[in-house]
């Protein structure tokens, strides 16, 4: 799903580790999220949001073929 | 294996050192039993495998950190699925058509291909048995 995790990491200088971390995943996880080729469960869309403090939907934006 | 997941939040590289200790502990415990069999020490060797194995059992159960996330059961449950759906073929085309075969005259069966046949049989009926589980739970 379309998003803009990487954008949002390089504005507060977080590796992909580090967001990791914070939201107990792995950095291949995120790097996966990143490039669109996962799709993060409910429970991690809630910690990213809260993480970057923010909605999930300014988060990400799912296409036509997300829906 | 992959059910020891938490949101807590985790340092990449402990989860990389107990993921090596878990995995290290079950390679140990198959290459004792590799050694056992060789060396005509069955016994010892199946006894340091069940020990390798449960070393990697209680690190991934006991290990401070969560060693597998969301996505690697993701993953898990994706190859699971293909995994029952090529044993599905083989099973739904195989028995049958081996039957046929056989009662044809064209081809004598070995006893492996009914011993396989019932094998796949069980998995299915595992299968079975754990999807209405999971439905009736959720």
């Amino acid at each position: 799903m379309r998003n803009d995790i990487s954008e949002r990491r390089a504005e507060t200088g977080e590796s992909q580790a580090d967001l990791a971390a914070a939201v107990g995943v792995t950095r291949q996880t995120i790097n996966a999220i990143e490039r669109e080729r996962y799709d993060p469960s409910l429970e991690l869309a809630f910690g990213l949001a809260d993480h970057f403090d923010c909605r999930i939907e300014d988060l990400f934006d799912p296409t036509e073929e997300d829906r | 294996m992959s059910e020891h997941t938490t949101s807590a939040t985790t340092r990449p590289s402990t989860r990389k050192r107990y993921k090596r200790i878990a995995y290290g502990s079950l390679g140990v415990g198959i290459a004792a039993l590799w050694i056992g069999i060789a060396t005509d020490r069955f016994a010892l060797g199946v006894l340091l495998y069940w020990a390798g194995g449960l070393g990697m059992g209680l690190v991934q159960r006991f290990s401070p950190v969560a060693l597998y996330d969301e996505r690697d059961t993701t993953i898990e449950r994706k190859a699971s699925q293909n995994t029952m759906n090529v044993f599905a073929y083989v099973f739904v085309l195989g028995a049958p058509g081996g039957l046929v075969l056989e009662e044809s005259g064209v081809v004598t069966l070995p006893g492996e291909f009914y011993g396989a046949m019932w094998t796949l049989f069980a998995v299915s009926a595992v299968f079975g048995v754990s999807v209405l589980y999971y439905k009736y739970r959720t």
